[in-house]
Order: structure tokens, then C-alpha cells, then sequence
């Protein structure tokens, strides 16, 4: 925009519509503000696909948001948008013209695909002979080796009435290994078919999973009101003590919101035993009296 | 036990039941709810079987363990029926005297019973406890008196009477009605009409409806469902038969937090017994209907006790809530619609089909019938599960349920409502409890955690206690709570250790809202109803944090210090023996002093001093 006159003619012969170089969250963003504000809009992207770097972000500063939340919704709308034109796999190579009326000469790379009529099922991926996969495969294709595959295999069938029965398995295996082992998701990931993507999801999200072998005794603390009034972080930072001065893989901690025992606050559990009314002098006591502890 | 096809069946195993028992046998129940489990009760129940059989007696009494009767401070409780002698906090060597005296011979034995705190009285029956007596113990009250391992039990006291009352007569809609008069809300947290929640499902069109009983409590401070479940199944399971009669479901749920195992074991026992006689499964006493539940275990999520991401995980998701713009009522599990009814609220099904709504909506306020129990917990004598009618006042249940505070301590406030909810203070304990006058307090009767504060707590500290629990169960799926709940949690830590300042109020309060706005469940919309219920009651105690840099309760540990009484230290050197980083030093039998800058504030010198000579200060050192 040099100058007034330059204007003044382009918008004489001004043809209305607008072409986006680059697809990523910016690109997007402006495709879909101008497309919303009437212009016909072309959004040119050099890659297969729109997207860019943000699609590859797990969290976005400064608030570490998801990225794919809030980006996959305009991925949708720019891949909708009646005003807007995806010209991807493609390059500029040359511009002329002036405001308000550029001439640009597009490259576009050979697909082999017939992009009008291929709908993104992914079976030619698949079955492509020389195995170019562009993700990893999440579920496995065959049952892995796996620890006690009888114990497992009966559990899957106790609970095949549930609709869902991941999350009950998940509860058996980890009561009964103190945590869940590698192997036993991989082989729930190929027998529920679900993808191990999904099942670390869900063992990360609830407490009671643990992706590591726990102590010998694992201890719980009560942190909820009635206890935490009755001075349970006291018994937290004991125990902590008692802990570091202890063997390595013989203790574990997790402080818990409750344990529902509110009137014997404050409450601590080692494995399946409930102690009530703790008090710092407890603490050793109990401590001591476990088998295996000096 | 045979498979019962009618309900005329039913009606006559009770009488079978009813008439087999000798209402004179001694019985010696003995509370096995996991409050009197950690006090030890299954050694004194080892020890009374043993004892009987030493003594030769077993066909002349019977045993009975039973669920929690809720007074869980003075467990392990023993009840003797039919006299209903009650013994608290029973040791092992007490318990041959009990049988030969008391079973046998009907001797009360005087030092074993309960010694009332305020009048110093011993008390022969249970029902004349003080911490009983002010109760209406409408739910509650049969767990003393039943085996939640014994179908046969729950029965004898006309349990599944009202099932036998519906399936024959009624129909849906007239049970839906039923509840709809009696005024029943529901007893999770939000106080929604069961009734007209149930109509709506029921008028919702679906391919399938389901049942789901939410069990998952997670509320710190409240374990009054865990109670229900652990000490009567039954009752819940024939609440769940008579909500899915009345909106037409076939498949129910109970989602139970997997921190509970005792209260999953006796409710599947409950089931299996259930489905053996014919009261759950195809064709309920041949009236064609069927129903069954399922057990589905939590896996420690707090967020799930939200009906939406209960359903997320009931369907093997994480459990994170959706947009509530449609109800569970229409499109819940599975989009089907589904009614989600707290534990609590399925116990008081049966009892409306009994005695009727209009019996039912004579207890408590104008908009909140019924009964309400509340987990008495924290800072106060008795501890334990109350059942009392809705609109009781803060007072009646503090001091005279309650039995006031421990060590003549001045009671401070009370709160409700779990981290959702807010701190009630004294000038507030007139008010009658019922769902909309804690609201307008600004706090919620949530499940019913009631947790007493004396003056030794810091309205701060809980404060900083509720947000940082807020932040730790949140599922992390809105920004506003994921992130706001980060930042107020910081501004209340700084309060905490004198670092707050001018701004530090107004930023909170801000905040506050902002987060209420925008967030999408209930956890993140109440996660700072603690901080704005404590500003507005206790802004002085924030006040002198910010201020003056003092901790009135003397509870924040970087404003206050460890101070020796010259005038009371008689030198005995006790504390400095014990104190583990060495920070007390002194001639002996001359007063010791405390290094303020070595000492941690563990508190075990006052624990170990017997003369009260060691203070707790607050402000600034000298």
C-alpha cells in the first residue's frame, strides 16, 4: 500500500478473493476470519496436509492448553468453509501483479490419489507393500508375550458381561501386581482392542493405577478435612522420615483425600491395615513392628 | 433358599423367618463397620465367638456382626438384645465377664458403659445416648440391627416389603407420583427433586434406560454411604428395584469408589443373595419385569462423583464431565437416558413406599423432607454418623448431638458441603440445616460432611486445604479450573507464610468469579466457594495474615514460634531429650530455652511437656 493512487485502481478492478500462503494455526486463523468476512479465500500448503507445528504440540504456551483442542475444531471449519479453497501439497513459485490483483503460478505436487473422490479411509496405508506408515501402529497386531496369560485370560472373561471392562481388569491387575506391568496392557490393548494410547490415558488419570512396582508395605495417609484438622501432616512428614532411613522398594506413600474413617482421624493404612488416631510417637511403633525393618 | 415366584412367597418366608426367631434369645451384635474394624473389632468378635464356645452356649446365643450404628468414636460398639445393653470401646478381656454376666444373666456390668461427658452419668441403653437420642434415625436406624452378609435379616424387618407392595399394584407412574409428593431431594449434593427426575426419564424415549446408584463418595469429611452400603445393602438394592419399576429400566449400576472394599464385598454378597430368591433378575416375582446391577469400581477420581464423568467412566473413559445442556435424564449412559441417584437417596425409596409420602413429607422443612445424615467429624466430642430431620440447627447438632468441643475449646465454625461447600461461622448456629439455607450462606449440604472447627483452626489454612484438594481432583479439562484453581492455590500459600499483600484479596475474589463462570462442572463452579465463604466470615483472620503477619490459630507455621515459659519449666529436660532437631538447650532443673532458628514447629515438646511450659506464639520473633 504505497500510495493512495495504487489503492484507488486496485480497487477499481479488485477481485475479491485472497490466498493464505501456509496452513498452520495462523494461516488457518486468517482463512477463516476473511472466509467468515465475505472474500473467497485459498489456503496454500506445502505439506500434505494442514496443520503445521501446532498439530504436533502436545500443550501451547502460556497456559498450557491442549493444542489439538483448540485447533482441530478449525481444521473442520476451514476443511467446511464454502469460502475457502485447500490447495495443499503444493508450491508458489511465482507472484505478479498488485494489490488487489496478484497473478500466482502454484505447483502441485503429483499425488497418484484422486483427490476428489478419496474420503481418507487409510486402507491403502494399510496395505501399502512397502510398509510406509506414517504412524505407529497403536494396537498390536499379534497377543505379546505376557506374565500369568491364563490369570489374565480368565479375567477378561469374568468381566466380559460389562459393557466396558477395561477399567475393572485394569483395577484385578494392579491390585494383584501392585502395579500395572507393560506387558498385561499390551496384551489387554490386542485382547479388548483398544489402543494402548487409550489404556495409558486411563491408568494415568486414576489414582489407584501405578505404572511402577510399589513397596513392600504401601502406605496411605488420609489427608482429607478431618483428618488434615486433626493434624495429619505431621504423620505425612514422619512417615517421610522413617521412609528415606529405610531400604529402598520396602515403602511406598501416597496420601490419599479419604478413606472414609473420618471419626478416627487421623488414619493411616499400611497395605490393608488401618491404623486410627495416629500420632507422630505411632508412627515408629508401627513402623518398627513391620516384618523386614531394622 | 428357593427361588421366590410371587410376592404372596415372600410375605410367607418372612413369616417363616420372623416366627423361626425367638424374640427372647440373647443376641450379642457387635459393629463391624470399618470405623470399628480399624478400632479392632474383629479381634473382640474372634474373642466372643471363642468365649461362647468355651462356655458352651452356642445354642443359646447368637452372634451378629452388623453394619456401622455410627458412633464411630467409641467403637468397637456391642449392643446386647433384646435388652439393648450397650457397651462402647470393648477389650478383649472384657468380654467373658459380658457373656456370663450380661448375656446370661442379665447383669448390667457398671464400669463398661458409656459415661456421658457432660454429666458425668453412666447409661445402660443405647437409645438413651445422648448423641441417639436427639436422632431420627429413619435410614440409619437398622443397621444395628441387622447382618449385611443375611438377606434373611434385612427381611424379618420387613425389608422388601415395599417391592412386594409395588409390583402387584402399582403402577410406574404411581411410584413416580409417590416421590414426586413426598418431596424427596436428592441426597448428593445438588438437592434436585427425585420425583421429577424420574418423570423426566420415564418420558424420555430411548432404546434402553438405566439405574445408576452413585456411590462414589468422595467428599473428605463424609462416609455416610459408605456406611449404608457396608451396613445395608439390601435397602439400597430395593430402591434401585423400585426406581427401575417406575421409569421402566432393566440394567442398573453402582458406581463405588474402589477405596471401599468392604462396602463392594457386602453389596455383591447382597446382589448374589438378591438374585438367589428371585429379587433381582428376569421376571421379579412373576410380575414380568426385569431387572439386574452390575458393580462398576472407581479408580480414585474425585471428579467422577459428577454424573456426567461417572458416566464417562462407567463407558472406560477418563472420567471427565461434559456440557450439561442435555440431562442425564434424557441422554446419559450410553445416550440412553439414565437416572443417577445417590446412595442415600435409593435408601429412602423403600421407606416412601412404605410409610407413604405424606408420612414422609411431615419430616423436616417446607422444601426439604426427610431425614439427612452428616459424617460429625473433625474437632468435636462425638464423632460420628448423625441422622437427624432436616431442619435441625447448627447448635442442636454441635452440642447437643455433638457434645460440644473437645478441651473446652471455643467453637469456631462448622463446614459443609466438602470442598464445594463453605465455613458456616458461630453467629450462623441458630440456623436451621436444610438444602436452601446453606445456600443462602453460601455454602451446600453437599453429601453431608459436617466438620467442626475450633479455635485452633486456621480459616486460611483451610482455605489453602480446599483449594490445593480442588487443584489436585481437577480432571484438567477446563482451562479456568485447571489453571485458576493453580493460581488462587498460590495467592492462599503466600497469605500463608506472610507474603500476601494488599492486592492479595481483591485478586482472589476476582479470580473467584471468574472461575464460577467458566467452568463446566460442578467441581470447578464450587472449587472456590471455600475461599469466598471464608472471606466473607472471617476476613479479619486473612486480615491479620496480610497485615500484621500473625496466625490467630496459630496453626501457619512460618508466622508462628516455639516459646519456654521460664516461670513453668522446672528443667526436667524431657523435651530436649525428644526433640529431633536438637533446638532446645538449658541447665538442669533451670528453664530451657528454644533456638527459634533451628527449631521445625513439630510440636513433639509440647506433646512430651507435662507442665504446659512450652507456648505457641505468633507475630513477630523477639
Amino acid at each position: 500500500m504505497k500510495d493512495d493512487k495504487t489503492i484507488s485502481m486496485a480497487a477499481a478492478e479488485k477481485h475479491g478473493s485472497v490466498l493464505v500462503i501456509g496452513g498452520g494455526i495462523s494461516g488457518i486463523q486468517s482463512a477463516l476470519d476473511l472466509a467468515n468476512s465475505g472474500f473467497k479465500v485459498y489456503v496454500l500448503e506445502e505439506k500434505p496436509a494442514i496443520g503445521g507445528v501446532m498439530s504436533q504440540l502436545d500443550k501451547t504456551f502460556p497456559t498450557n492448553d491442549c493444542s489439538m483442542c483448540i485447533m482441530s475444531p478449525k481444521l473442520v471449519d476451514v476443511g467446511r468453509h464454502p469460502n475457502i479453497e485447500l490447495i495443499t501439497f503444493s508450491e508458489l513459485k511465482d507472484i505478479t501483479g498488485k494489490v488487489g490483483n496478484f497473478k500466482v503460478k502454484i505447483l502441485k505436487k503429483p499425488r497418484y490419489v484422486d483427490g476428489e473422490k478419496c474420503t481418507g479411509c487409510g486402507v491403502c496405508i494399510e496395505n501399502c507393500p512397502v510398509l510406509f506408515q506414517p504412524q505407529i501402529p497403536e494396537k498390536p497386531k499379534e497377543p505379546s508375550q505376557v506374565r500369568d496369560q491364563v490369570y489374565i485370560d480368565e479375567l477378561i472373561s469374568k468381566y466380559s458381561y460389562y459393557e466396558a471392562p477395561l477399567i475393572q481388569i485394569m483395577l484385578e491387575v494392579n491390585k494383584k501386581y501392585r502395579y500395572l506391568p507393560r506387558d498385561v496392557l499390551e496384551y489387554l490393548s490386542f485382547k479388548l482392542d483398544t489402543a494402548l494410547s487409550t489404556i495409558y490415558r486411563v491408568a494415568t488419570f486414576y489414582k489407584t493405577f501405578s505404572l511402577e512396582p510399589l513397596g513392600k508395605y504401601h502406605i496411605k495417609i488420609c489427608l482429607g478435612t478431618a483428618c488434615h484438622v486433626r493434624g495429619a501432616r505431621n504423620i505425612v512428614d514422619k512417615v517421610k522420615d522413617a521412609i528415606d532411613a529405610a531400604e529402598e522398594g520396602l515403602f511406598s506413600l501416597e496420601t490419599v483425600n479419604c478413606l472414609g474413617a473420618c471419626a478416627l482421624g487421623p488414619i493411616m493404612m499400611v497395605n490393608e491395615e488401618v491404623h486410627g488416631h495416629m500420632t507422630v510417637d505411632k508412627v515408629d511403633e508401627i513402623i518398627t513392628s513391620l516384618e523386614g525393618i531394622k | 433358599m428357593k427361588k421366590l415366584s410371587n410376592p404372596k412367597e415372600l410375605e410367607k418366608l418372612r413369616k417363616t423367618i420372623q416366627n423361626r426367631r425367638d424374640p427372647n434369645k440373647p443376641v450379642v451384635t457387635i459393629c463391624g463397620g470399618t470405623g470399628c474394624q480399624a478400632s479392632g473389632c474383629e479381634h473382640i468378635i474372634e474373642t466372643f465367638k471363642k468365649e461362647i464356645i468355651k462356655q458352651s452356649l452356642q445354642e443359646k446365643i447368637d452372634v451378629r456382626i452388623t453394619g456401622c450404628h455410627g458412633f464411630c468414636e467409641k467403637g468397637p460398639l456391642v449392643v446386647i438384645y433384646p435388652s439393648k445393653i450397650f457397651y462402647p470401646m470393648v477389650k478383649s478381656k472384657d468380654v467373658s465377664r459380658i457373656i456370663s454376666e450380661t448375656v446370661v444373666n442379665n447383669k448390667v456390668i457398671e464400669e463398661l458403659l458409656y459415661v456421658d461427658p457432660s454429666s458425668g452419668e453412666r447409661i445402660t441403653y443405647e437409645d438413651d445416648i445422648p448423641f441417639y437420642k436427639k436422632q431420627t434415625r429413619t435410614i440409619f436406624g437398622s443397621n444395628g440391627k441387622i447382618d449385611p452378609k443375611n438377606i434373611e435379616d434385612y427381611i424379618a424387618i420387613s425389608g422388601y416389603s415395599a417391592l412386594e407392595k409395588v409390583l402387584p399394584s402399582m403402577k410406574p407412574q404411581d411410584v413416580i407420583d409417590e416421590v414426586k409428593k413426598s418431596g424427596l431431594r436428592g441426597r448428593g449434593g445438588g438437592g434436585f427433586r427425585t420425583g421429577q427426575k424420574w418423570e423426566s426419564c420415564s418420558k424420555a424415549k430411548g432404546k434402553q434406560k438405566y439405574i445408576i446408584c452413585n456411590a462414589d463418595e468422595g467428599d473428605p469429611g463424609a462416609y455416610m454411604d459408605r456406611s449404608i452400603l457396608e451396613g445395608n445393602s439390601h435397602s439400597v438394592i430395593e430402591g434401585m428395584i423400585l426406581g427401575a419399576f417406575a421409569i421402566d429400566s432393566n440394567h442398573g449400576y453402582i458406581y463405588v469408589r474402589a477405596e471401599y472394599p468392604l462396602a463392594v464385598k457386602h453389596f455383591s454378597i447382597a446382589l448374589n443373595q438378591a438374585r438367589k430368591l428371585g429379587l433381582l433378575g428376569k421376571n421379579i416375582l412373576n410380575s414380568g419385569f426385569d431387572f439386574d446391577i452390575k458393580i462398576y469400581q472407581g479408580g480414585g477420581a474425585f471428579v467422577c462423583g459428577e454424573s456426567s464423568a461417572l458416566i464417562q467412566s462407567i463407558e472406560g473413559n477418563v472420567g471427565e464431565p461434559r456440557a450439561k445442556h442435555i440431562h442425564a435424564t434424557e441422554r446419559g449412559l450410553w445416550d440412553c437416558p439414565t437416572v443417577i441417584n445417590n446412595v442415600e437417596t435409593w435408601a429412602n425409596i423403600p421407606l416412601i413406599i412404605n410409610k407413604g409420602a405424606k408420612w414422609y413429607a411431615s419430616i423436616g422443612t417446607e422444601k426439604s423432607k426427610g431425614t439427612k445424615i452428616f459424617s460429625l467429624v473433625g474437632k468435636i466430642n462425638n464423632t460420628g454418623l448423625v441422622e437427624v430431620p432436616m431442619g435441625m440447627t447448627i447448635k442442636e447438632i454441635v452440642f447437643d448431638i455433638g457434645g460440644g468441643i473437645p478441651n473446652d475449646k471455643e467453637f469456631k465454625a462448622i463446614q459443609t458441603g466438602g470442598p464445594s461447600g463453605g465455613c458456616i461461622p458461630r453467629s450462623l448456629m441458630d440456623m436451621p440445616i436444610d438444602f436452601d439455607e446453606l445456600k443462602r450462606a453460601g455454602s451446600m449440604m453437599g453429601s453431608g460432611g459436617m466438620i467442626v472447627m475450633d479455635e485452633d483452626t486456621c480459616m486460611v489454612d483451610v482455605a489453602r486445604y480446599f483449594m490445593e484438594f480442588n487443584l489436585d481432583e481437577s480432571c484438567g479439562k477446563c482451562s479456568s479450573c485447571r489453571e485458576g484453581n493453580a493460581r488462587m492455590l498460590e495467592i492462599l500459600e503466600d497469605i500463608c507464610v506472610g507474603k500476601g499483600n494488599e492486592n492479595s484479596i481483591p485478586l482472589l475474589e476476582e479470580l473467584s468469579e471468574y472461575i464460577k463462570e467458566t467452568s463446566l462442572c460442578g467441581l470447578g463452579k464450587t472449587a472456590p466457594n471455600p475461599v469466598l465463604t471464608t472471606l466473607k466470615y472471617f476476613k479479619d483472620e486473612y486480615l491479620s495474615h496480610i497485615q500484621k503477619k500473625e496466625c490467630p490459630a496459630k496453626v501457619c507455621k512460618p508466622l508462628i514460634f516455639y516459646e519456654i515459659n521460664s516461670e513453668d519449666c522446672t528443667g526436667c529436660g524431657m523435651c530436649a531429650k525428644k526433640c529431633p532437631v536438637n533446638a532446645i538447650t538449658g541447665e538442669k532443673k533451670k528453664p530451657h530455652t528454644i533456638d527459634k532458628d533451628i527449631c521445625t514447629k513439630c510440636g513433639t515438646c509440647i506433646a512430651t511437656c507435662k507442665f504446659n511450659a512450652i507456648q505457641v506464639k505468633t507475630g513477630e520473633k523477639k
